[in-house]
C-alpha cells in the first residue's frame, strides 16, 4: 500500500518555497537576501518595500474623543496608538510641602509681570511640573495589541519603559508651561478699603500698597493615557506623537478660586477655554541596526587586536534602518532613538539614544540626525493638517 | 498602596473639576437633548474588520454620535459633551494550543477581557480592572460561549480582549442619581461588545453556529404621568428616567438567545390593548429586534472581512 503510494505520486516534491514560509523559517537570512542589493549601484530594499531610511505613512487625528481634554490618534504603519489627556485639579492645600518649599518670590506677583530671563522660569517650571508631578503619563499595552501580551496582566517591562521615557522626555523638554497649570488667586484687600476712598483708585492701591500677594490656589494635573490598540513595531515613536498631538489639541476651562464655597470653579464655556503653549515640537524618530553577519561582533570582541577588528568592522555589512516595524525589531540588537527639535531652520538634538551593540558610529549618528530633521518636516506637516 | 509599576500621580490624589452654576451658563448645555428617532430606529453604527493586523481577528466599533453631540463637535460651545458615542476595539488572538500547566480541556477555552480606557467615561477610570469590567466580561463570555463551536478545538485556547476607548453614559450628565437608577450604559456597552466581538471572531476564522448580534431595549418615561413605554437603542441620556432595561445576545438563523441581561421594573409597560404580552416580553421582542437591526450590519462587515482574506490568497 505504502509503495502503490509512493510510486502512484509522479510529482516529485518541489523544493521551493513561497516567501512568506521563507521569512518564517529564515528571518535573518531573508531580510538579508532583500537588503542585499543585486547590483552595487541599486539602493537596497527592505523586505516590506521601503527604502532604508523610509518612515512608513503616517496619520495623526486630534480631539476625536468625547470626554478627554485633548485626545489623538496616531498611526504610523500598522501601530496605533490613542493617546487622550484629562486634566484635574490639585489643590495647594493638598500639598503637604506646600508653602514650606514654597520660596515668597516664586509667588511674587511683580516677578512675574516682569520681563525675565526665560532661563529661570524654565528652572522654576522644571521644578514645580517635576516635583509635584503634574504630568502623569501612562502607557498600556494590554490592550491585546500583540500575540505576546496577555490582556490584564500587570504593565509589562516594555510598557512600564515606555511610560518612563515618555515622562522623562516631558520632563527634559520643558514641553509644557508650568504657568499653564497654575491657577491663580489675588486676595481682596481689605486694609486698603478701609483706609482709602474704596470707589477711585483701588486696583493702583493693591500693587502699590502691596497688600496680600498673588497666591497659587491650585494646579492642573494633566492624566496623559495611551493605549496602543495595534503593536506592528516602534511603539515609542507612535506613542510621543500621539502625545504631542493630544497636548496640542488639550484645552484647559477657566478656572478660579470661588472664596466663599473655598474652592475651584471651573467656567464650561469653551470661547474661555485656554489651550495649552508648549515648547518647540520635538519628535522623535527611532531606528534599528541590522547586521549581515550577527555574529561577527561576538568574534572580534575576543581578539584584542585593534587594527583586525577595525578591518573586521569594514567588511562588516550593516543596514540602518528608520522606522523598523515588528519583524525588523525582532531580528536586531542595535536601536538608536533621536528627537530633534527645530528652531529659525537651525536642528536642534533634544535626546538621543543607542544601545544594544557597538555598529553605528558617530558618522552614523551624524547621518541619523539629518534623517530625524527630515522627520520632523514630514512629521509637522502631519500634525499641523489634522 | 501606590501602584509601583506604573507613574502615579500627586500622592494626595487629584479632584476633577467643578463646574460653576450651569443654570446662569450662556452655553445652552443646562438643556437636555431629548431622543429624536423613532422608538423603533435604531442608530446606525460603523463596524470595520482587519484593523489591527497583529491580531489573528479585531474588529472596530463605533456608534453614529447623536443629533446633539455632532451639532457640539462641529460648533464646540461648551466644554461638557451632551452624550457620548461608543467606541469598541476588538482583537481575537488564536485558537492557540494551551500551555502545559492547563488541565485537559476537549473544548476550545474562551478568555474575555473588558478593560474602559482611562479616559472612557465622565469619571476617570483606573487601569486596573475594576469589577464592573470583569462582570461584563463574563456577560460577554456567556453570549460568545453559545455560539462557537468548542468542540472542534480541543486543547486550545481564544483570547478575546476588548478596549472601550469611549463608553456609554448611565444618565444624563445633569440628572443625580435617582431611585430608578443603575448602570444603564452597561447594557448598550455590553451589546456593542457582543457585536463587536463576533465580527473579530469571524475575521479570525473560527467556526461559529451564527453571527451572533447584540441588541438592547428598554422601557422609558419621558414625564411622570405616563406610563413608560419601549424604545429599542435606548441612548440613556436622551431620557429622564428609565424603568426597565433589557440586552439580549441573539442568533437570528437558529432564533436563539445566548446571554439575556434585564433589569429594573418592568410591570408597568404602556402596551397595545391588543398586545397580550407582558412587559418584560415586550422588552426582550425589543431587544432581539434591535440585535437583528444591528446583525444586518455585522453581515456586511463580516462579508467584506471574508472579501479580503480571498483576496490575499
Amino acid at each position: 500500500m505504502a509503495s502503490s503510494a509512493t510510486t502512484g505520486n509522479p510529482m516529485p516534491p518541489s523544493l521551493s518555497m513561497p516567501p512568506s514560509q521563507f521569512a518564517r523559517l529564515q528571518p535573518h537570512a531573508y531580510l538579508r537576501a532583500h537588503l542585499s542589493p543585486p547590483s552595487s549601484d541599486q539602493p537596497s530594499v527592505r523586505a516590506n518595500g521601503r527604502a532604508t531610511s523610509q518612515f512608513r505613512v503616517t496619520s495623526v487625528n486630534t480631539g476625536s474623543l468625547t470626554h478627554a481634554n485633548g485626545s489623538a490618534v496616531v498611526r504610523i504603519g500598522d501601530t496605533t496608538a490613542v493617546c487622550g489627556v484629562r486634566a484635574e485639579l490639585l489643590h495647594t492645600s493638598d500639598i503637604s510641602s506646600w508653602g514650606v518649599s514654597q520660596a515668597p518670590s516664586k509667588q511674587n506677583p511683580t516677578n512675574t509681570n516682569e520681563a525675565k530671563d526665560s532661563k529661570s522660569e524654565d528652572e522654576d517650571d522644571q521644578g514645580q511640573i517635576q516635583d509635584l508631578n503634574l504630568l502623569v503619563p501612562n502607557l498600556s499595552l494590554s490592550t491585546g495589541c500583540a500575540p505576546g501580551l496577555t490582556p490584564g496582566a500587570p504593565p509589562s517591562a516594555l510598557a512600564q519603559s515606555l511610560s518612563h521615557q515618555i515622562l522623562s522626555l516631558l520632563h527634559t523638554t520643558n514641553l509644557v508651561r508650568a504657568d499653564d497649570l497654575r491657577i491663580w488667586y489675588q486676595p481682596p484687600n481689605f486694609d486698603s478699603e478701609e483706609f482709602h476712598n474704596p470707589g477711585e483708585g483701588m486696583e493702583v492701591d493693591t500693587e502699590q500698597s502691596g497688600g496680600p500677594e498673588r497666591e497659587i490656589k491650585a494646579f492642573w494635573v494633566l492624566y496623559i493615557d495611551i493605549m496602543i490598540l495595534s503593536m506592528a513595531g516602534n511603539a515609542f515613536d507612535a506613542a510621543w506623537a500621539s502625545v504631542l498631538a493630544a497636548l496640542r489639541d488639550t484645552k484647559l476651562p477657566n478656572a478660579w478660586w470661588d472664596d466663599d464655597n473655598e474652592t475651584i470653579l471651573c467656567s464650561d464655556d469653551f470661547a474661555e477655554a485656554h489651550r495649552l503653549t508648549l515648547r518647540g515640537l520635538p519628535i522623535a524618530s527611532s531606528f534599528c541596526c541590522f547586521e549581515g553577519d550577527a555574529a561577527a561582533g561576538w568574534r572580534a570582541n575576543v581578539i584584542p587586536d585593534a587594527e583586525e577588528q577595525k578591518k573586521k568592522k569594514g567588511s562588516q555589512q550593516k543596514w540602518i534602518l528608520a522606522d523598523p516595524d515588528g519583524y525588523e525589531e525582532g531580528l536586531t540588537q542595535e536601536r538608536a532613538c533621536v528627537v530633534v527639535d527645530k528652531e529659525n531652520g537651525k536642528t536642534i538634538i533634544v535626546k538621543m539614544e543607542k544601545h544594544g551593540g557597538w555598529n553605528v558610529d558617530s558618522d552614523d549618528l551624524r547621518k541619523l540626525v539629518d534623517v530625524s530633521s527630515q522627520r520632523w518636516d514630514d512629521l509637522k506637516q502631519a500634525l499641523e493638517q489634522c | 498602596m501606590a501602584d509601583r509599576r506604573r507613574i502615579n500621580g500627586p500622592p494626595a490624589g487629584t479632584r476633577p473639576p467643578v463646574y460653576a452654576s450651569l443654570k446662569e451658563s450662556k452655553t445652552g448645555v443646562s438643556e437636555r437633548t431629548l431622543r429624536q428617532r423613532q422608538p423603533t430606529e435604531l442608530r446606525k453604527f460603523y463596524l470595520k474588520t482587519g484593523m489591527i493586523p497583529t491580531a489573528s481577528g479585531s474588529s472596530y466599533l463605533e456608534f453614529a454620535p447623536s443629533a446633539a453631540l455632532a451639532a457640539a463637535r462641529s460648533n464646540p460651545k461648551s466644554l461638557i459633551p451632551p452624550s457620548s458615542a461608543l467606541k469598541v476595539a476588538c482583537t481575537v488572538h488564536g485558537p492557540k494550543p494551551l500551555p502545559r500547566s492547563v488541565p485537559f480541556s476537549p473544548n476550545l477555552l474562551l478568555t474575555t477581557h473588558v478593560k474602559f480606557a482611562p479616559f472612557a467615561a465622565r469619571k476617570r477610570k483606573g487601569h486596573v480592572r475594576d469589577t464592573t469590567e470583569r462582570d461584563l466580561g463574563v456577560h460577554l463570555e456567556t453570549a460568545l460561549r453559545g455560539a462557537i463551536i468548542a468542540e472542534r478545538w480541543p486543547k486550545s485556547g481564544l483570547d478575546i480582549t476588548l478596549t472601550i476607548v469611549e463608553a456609554e453614559d448611565d444618565r444624563w450628565w445633569g440628572d443625580a442619581p435617582d431611585s430608578h437608577d443603575a448602570s444603564w450604559g452597561m447594557l448598550n456597552v455590553l451589546a456593542g461588545c457582543i457585536t463587536a466581538a463576533s465580527a473579530a471572531i469571524a475575521d479570525a476564522h473560527i467556526d461559529c453556529l451564527d453571527l451572533v448580534s447584540g441588541g438592547v431595549a428598554a422601557l422609558v418615561s419621558d414625564d411622570a404621568s405616563t406610563a413608560p413605554r419601549l424604545v429599542l437603542d435606548v441612548d440613556p441620556a436622551e431620557h429622564r428616567s428609565i424603568q426597565s432595561a433589557c440586552v439580549v445576545a441573539y442568533m437570528p438563523a437558529r432564533d436563539e438567545i445566548t446571554e439575556l441581561w434585564l433589569k429594573g421594573d418592568s410591570s408597568r409597560a404602556a402596551l397595545e390593548k391588543s398586545d397580550g404580552r407582558t412587559g418584560h416580553e415586550a422588552l426582550i421582542d425589543g431587544a432581539v429586534d434591535a440585535a437583528r437591526g444591528a446583525n444586518t450590519i455585522l453581515t456586511d462587515a463580516v462579508r467584506e472581512s471574508i472579501a479580503r482574506s480571498f483576496a490575499q490568497v
